[in-house]
């Protein structure tokens, strides 16, 4: 993942939890104030109820039309409110309860209406009655008049106790035949229907006095169940924005510390292995994960690390062989240098050294010519151990002068295994004198080299040479050719002779160093064969043990 | 066949004349100079019939003036002394103006074979042009 797109992730871990306790919070409160407003109609509901029992009290005590009027006024804003809060009534105690609560207003209305019907009636029955009844005692006396009376204050204690046993009485009381008249017969129907009145009103009273409790404790029981709602939801919200709180402070850190730590873990590895470089240590590399930008930023790093370790090993080569050759060729000037002043003494010394050779010849030349004189032959003897002594003499000055006149490299094709066949072609006298045994190994697949070929032939010869005078008769050299590493050519020349003491195998390419007897090796030949190939950039390894035997090897670079 | 003369020019006096000295002992006409100017005079009042040159001379290379001794005669056999056994001026000039070469110090015996050889040559040189 990319950076900004983990700190997108990070901000919008916060964003989004921060917007969910929001959006949930708000919903809360929406949902506790639409709760409020259903406990505030409740609670509008009751005091309806409360009043409508107020103007029901005196409606019945009074029962007059204003009360009546209130009442009915009252009832209409019961029906409205119940009508605004029905959608939470019914989610709060069911459709059944609000059905049941809507006909226990309805059914409270219909009985105030009949009660006040009925109220409106027993005024005109006793209206009546009391015009009818003066006609009555206007037309009695006597007895029947009395009678009449007793008849009236029955109907006064009934008006006021609505007795059943008094109406009874009274009813019985007009049923005599002295009361048989129309005037009476329609008296005694106008207090059946009063009584009738009475009857109902009784009924209808009971009705509404049932029905309004029924509604005060339903609007009762509404308000308090509202009111435990709204404190569960309350208690509730409390909880879960606490929760929603510590979720953001806890999940939002774990997010964030872990892109953080995504971020900086490999920051400090970078650091660290910057640092490693900064003291050229290449050995570690940034463990790439991820695809984010420090992920490339890493494979970057390695990849210029890769380069920069490569071009340190190159310089290092590159350091190597410049100091290889710049020794190489310090060795070469320096052979160059002692090659021209060798060259110069020798061709000093070689002047005089004729002198002597010719004023010893002509000295022999005139012995030679005399007679016989004392110590004549001691004289030759003399003569002799001069010429010898020339001989030597003239052979290191050769020696020196041909090894000094070639500083240059004349450049040719070479067959190696040729070359050394053709030097041994020069050795073939002294090999058979001594019944050498030659064991030849040399390689097939030997590339044509480009080199002098008359130094290399002088190196070989001299080698050669020096193991056939190591060996004893009947000793062994064996030669093999080779090529190591596609880069090296090595011949090795290995024999079996008397070998060279470990002490002087340090001195061997020194000048004039000779292991050979006095007289019989000029000590050049090594020497002059080491510089030429240090010249021609190779090397001679020396292998050598006393009375076992000694191995050259040389090495060509190709 | 005849005594043969033999030049030796050399600017070390005790080489050239001793050398001289134990040709003659061995019945060669031999005579010694030590600069180029002697040689040239000898060559023309005398000429040789083998010139033992050395290489150097103070002043002028052994090959100068054996090229200058050749055109009094072209027949002369130049035989050059040398110090080193191989040397690029002789592997040069060998078979041109010098027909031999012999390296110091000299062994006498060697020398006079290779003084015998040239005149043998020069005496067929000779003979070809005394009878054309």
């Amino acid at each position: 993942m990319r950076i900004w797109k983990k700190l997108m992730v990070g901000f919008g871990v916060y964003v989004t939890l921060a917007a969910i306790i929001g959006i949930f919070a708000y919903v809360e409160l929406r949902t506790i104030t639409k709760r409020f407003t259903v406990v505030e109609v409740a609670d509008d509901i009751t005091n309806i109820i409360l009043e409508v029992r107020r103007f029901e009290k005196n409606f019945l005590l009074y029962k007059d039309d204003d009360t009546f009027q209130e009442i009915k006024k009252y009832l209409a804003v019961l029906t409205d409110d119940t009508d605004k809060i029905r959608k939470e009534i019914i989610k709060e105690v069911g459709t059944d309860n609000y059905e049941m609560m809507k006909n226990a207003i309805a059914e409270y209305d219909f009985q105030i209406n009949i009660l006040s019907k009925n109220f409106k009636l027993q005024k005109e029955f006793i209206s009546k009655i009391g015009v009818l009844t003066r006609s009555i005692e206007k037309n009695l006396s006597g007895d029947v008049l009395n009678s009449f009376l007793i008849v009236r204050k029955y109907e006064k204690n009934l008006m006021i106790y609505r007795d059943k046993d008094i109406y009874a009485t009274l009813i019985n009381t007009l049923n005599s035949p002295k009361f048989a008249t129309a005037e009476v017969n329609r008296y005694r129907s106008l207090i059946n229907g009063l009584f009738k009145l009475y009857r109902e009103e009784q009924s209808s009273i009971e009705k509404i006095r049932s029905k309004a409790r029924n509604i005060q404790t339903f609007t009762e029981d509404l308000s308090k169940r509202e009111r435990a709602n709204i404190t569960t939801i309350l208690s509730r919200s409390a909880i879960l924005l606490l929760f929603a709180v510590l979720t953001i402070i806890i999940l939002g850190t774990a997010v964030n510390i872990k892109i953080a730590n995504s971020i900086a873990t490999p920051l400090k590895q970078l650091e660290g292995i910057t640092k490693k470089i900064a003291t050229a240590d290449f050995s570690k590399r940034i463990d790439v994960r991820g695809k984010d930008e420090l992920a490339s930023l890493g494979t970057a790093f390695n990849q210029m690390q890769d380069q920069l370790q490569n071009t340190m090993r190159f310089l290092e080569l590159a350091n190597e062989k410049l100091r290889e050759s710049r020794a190489q060729l310090v060795e070469t000037e320096k052979l160059a240098t002692l090659g021209r002043f060798s060259a110069g003494v020798a061709h000093e010394i070689n002047n005089p050294l004729a002198i002597i050779n010719e004023k010893a010849g002509l000295m022999k030349d005139y012995i030679d010519m005399s007679e016989d004189f004392p110590n004549k032959e001691k004289f030759n003897v003399m003569l002799n151990a001069i010429f010898d002594s020339v001989r030597r003499c003239s052979s290191i000055t050769h020696r020196i002068l041909g090894f000094a006149r070639k500083t240059d490299i004349t450049p040719e094709a070479i067959n190696l295994n040729s070359l050394v066949n053709e030097v041994l072609k020069f050795l073939e006298k002294e090999i058979l004198y001594k019944s050498i045994r030659l064991e030849l190994e040399l390689s097939e697949a030997l590339p044509v080299i480009k080199s002098d070929k008359i130094q290399l032939q002088q190196v070989f010869l001299n080698i050669i040479k020096n193991a056939a005078d190591a060996v004893e008769e009947g000793g062994l050299i064996r030669i093999s050719t080779g090529i190591k590493n596609n880069t090296t050519f090595q011949v090795s020349v290995e024999d079996n002779g008397y070998g060279i003491p470990k002490e002087m195998l340090k001195n061997i390419f020194e000048p004039f160093f000779t292991t050979k007897e006095k007289g019989k090796g000029t000590g050049l030949g090594l020497s002059i064969s080491y510089g030429i190939i240090k010249k021609l950039g190779g090397n001679i390894l020396v292998k050598s043990e006393q009375n076992k035997g000694t191995t050259f090897t040389v090495e060509i670079p190709v | 066949m005849r005594t043969t003369k033999v030049l030796i020019v050399d600017d070390e006096v005790e080489f050239a004349s001793t050398l001289s000295e134990r040709l003659s002992l061995r019945k060669y006409d031999a005579k010694a100079v030590y600069c180029a100017e002697d040689a040239f005079a000898i060559a023309r009042s005398n000429p040789p019939d083998v010139v033992l040159l050395d290489l150097k001379i103070p002043g002028m290379e052994g090959t100068e003036i054996g090229k200058i001794i050749k055109q009094f005669n072209p027949a002369i056999q130049i035989i050059l002394l040398t110090g080193e056994s191989e040397n690029k001026i002789i592997s040069e000039n060998l078979g041109k103006d010098i027909s031999d070469y012999i390296v110091k110090p000299v062994e006498i015996g060697e020398l006079t074979k290779k003084i015998d050889n040239a005149m043998k040559e020069k005496e067929k040189l000779d003979h070809s042009k005394g009878q054309p």
